[in-house]
């Protein structure tokens, strides 16, 4: 496990999209899997609105690059299974949510159909749905698109964007693609590894707006900011000395 | 590829075979085996007394059959291959979950279980025959005792391969281990499960017969050790094809199980 060493305060308000970005190793999923509460910090403290964040729990829910959806359900009982310990609803109540979900993900049409079946972008969907369906505050996506083709990637991430603005979801997306984290979040924190450190904290939000599509990625100032942030992860402090 | 020659076209290394050629080549050995067989005694190769043709051995299948109650034997032997497999398999399957579930009992037991998963069954006949003496007792215990410490590892390594990640969805989804455990790990090891435990029934098979050859007045192993007394090579065949029979379709049986359990996958 990548050790993140270098002290740091980083603040999440509610509803943000933020974005770790760097290289492999550097400890960004670690951090993330640490808000999630699936690994302890050695030092230090991670808060969720206050409250130390003990295990994992359904306020923050988990979307991985790979086996992100259960292969033996449906994908509408995928969804549902987000709701499968939540006993302050009723079946009916569920049901509901699962097709709400669905819909918003654009898989009303696929409740039916297992993983197998289903693109490999499909299945990240369901896995997004059944997070939201499960009521979750805080969405952690580690490189949910990392093995998807270009275009597909771009489809998801444009989709992902309105989703999360629409629900006000607080979401942290882990990737080592600098253009993915320009384009989907609000800010961008640039990790840097060796000692791993956080070496920047950019308000993308700021300079490009909040409404995200697919031309946003021609613009003038989308490139200045992908530049400096491959400025920035090339003359990070030379690995090993 | 259509013009290629035939050899080129049935030989391409990882290659694809249409359906027909496959089930053709499977069935064309399947007939030269056969044929093989029927000519050596036919044509003097061999004499009958070693090899009797097929002909004289699905006859003494037929007398077996008919006079000696062969169908009986064999169902005592399915049933002592599945009461042992079922006590191996109840008894399996929570250990080995166990053992990767709880480093501590994998780490007590794994040293343990693999010494005996090394002992061959046929030297622990005369130590089962002292134990147990010749009844159902013995050979019960000699395939339980071939199956079970194999399945054990076998499932734990099953358990061991369910990928992380669904454990830990399970857990942002609110999940406790134990439901994590039966909704989540169960289902994923399912499929893997169910080939293991088809593969180690196959492995009862060869038990049994050990197991009725040193220790039993009935079953398709006493059957065949007893032919072999009188030299009736053709009952021995005979009793091999039954064995032989039995595991085919019991596999076949559970495969098409596989498949109906697994549509999904």
């Amino acid at each position: 496990m990548p050790v993140v060493e270098a002290p740091f305060n980083l603040t999440i308000p509610r509803g943000q999209f933020v974005a770790f970005l760097g290289p492999s190793g550097c400890g960004k999923t670690t951090l993330m899997r640490m808000v999630g509460g699936l690994d302890t910090p050695s030092g230090g403290l991670i808060l969720l609105e206050g409250a130390s964040v003990g295990g994992p729990d359904r306020r923050r829910g988990m979307v991985f690059q790979s086996y992100s959806s259960f292969p033996w359900l449906t994908v509408e009982q995928n969804v549902l299974f987000g709701m499968k310990y939540r006993k302050d609803m009723l079946p009916a109540e569920k049901r509901e949510r699962a097709v709400h979900y669905l819909k918003l993900v654009g898989l009303g049409a696929f409740g039916k159909s297992y993983p197998a079946r289903i693109s490999g972008g499909m299945r990240q969907r369901v896995a997004i749905a059944r997070t939201l369906a499960a009521g979750s505050e805080v969405l952690l996506m580690d490189e949910p698109f990392g093995a998807l083709d270009a275009q597909l990637r771009e489809e998801l991430q444009v989709e992902l964007r309105r989703i999360q603005m629409e629900d006000a979801k607080t979401v942290i997306f882990v990737t080592h693609d600098v253009e993915e984290a320009v384009f989907l979040a609000d800010r961008v924190i640039v990790f840097s590894p060796r000692p791993a450190s956080i070496r920047a904290d950019i308000d993308i939000t700021a300079r490009l707006g909040a409404a995200r599509d697919l031309e946003l990625r021609d613009s003038a100032e989308f490139f200045r900011i992908r530049t400096e942030i491959l400025h920035m992860l090339r003359h990070a402090p030379a690995m090993g000395g | 590829m259509a013009d290629a020659p035939l050899l080129g076209r049935l030989f391409v290394f990882r290659g694809t075979l249409p359906r027909g050629v496959r089930f053709g080549a499977g069935a064309a050995t399947a007939a030269a085996a056969v044929g093989l067989w029927a000519a050596a005694p036919a044509l003097g190769w061999i004499a009958p007394v070693f090899l009797p043709s097929p002909w004289a051995v699905l006859r003494a299948l037929w007398t077996m059959t008919t006079q000696n109650g062969l169908l009986g034997d064999a169902g005592i032997s399915i049933a002592r291959v599945w009461g042992a497999f079922l006590l191996a398999a109840i008894l399996a399957v929570p250990i080995g979950i166990l053992m990767s579930s709880y480093r501590i009992i994998g780490a007590a037991l794994e040293p343990l279980i693999d010494f005996i998963r090394y002992l061959p069954v046929p030297a622990l006949v005369p130590l089962s025959i002292i134990w147990f003496g010749i009844g159902e007792e013995t050979k019960i215990f000699l395939l339980w005792l071939g199956t079970f410490f194999q399945l054990v590892l076998l499932v734990a390594e099953d358990m061991k391969r369910v990928p992380h990640e669904y454990f830990e969805t399970a857990y942002t989804l609110g999940a406790k281990p134990f439901q994590a455990l039966t909704s989540v790990a169960l289902r994923a090891m399912a499929p893997s499960l169910m080939d293991n435990l088809r593969i180690t029934l196959g492995w009862c098979w060869t038990y049994l017969i050990i197991a009725e050859i040193v220790a039993a007045s009935n079953g398709l192993g006493f059957v065949i050790w007893t032919a072999r007394r009188y030299m009736a090579t053709d009952q021995v065949m005979a009793g091999v094809l039954v064995i032989g029979l039995i595991g085919l379709v019991s596999d076949q049986l559970l495969r098409a199980l596989h498949r109906a359990m697994f549509r999904y996958l």
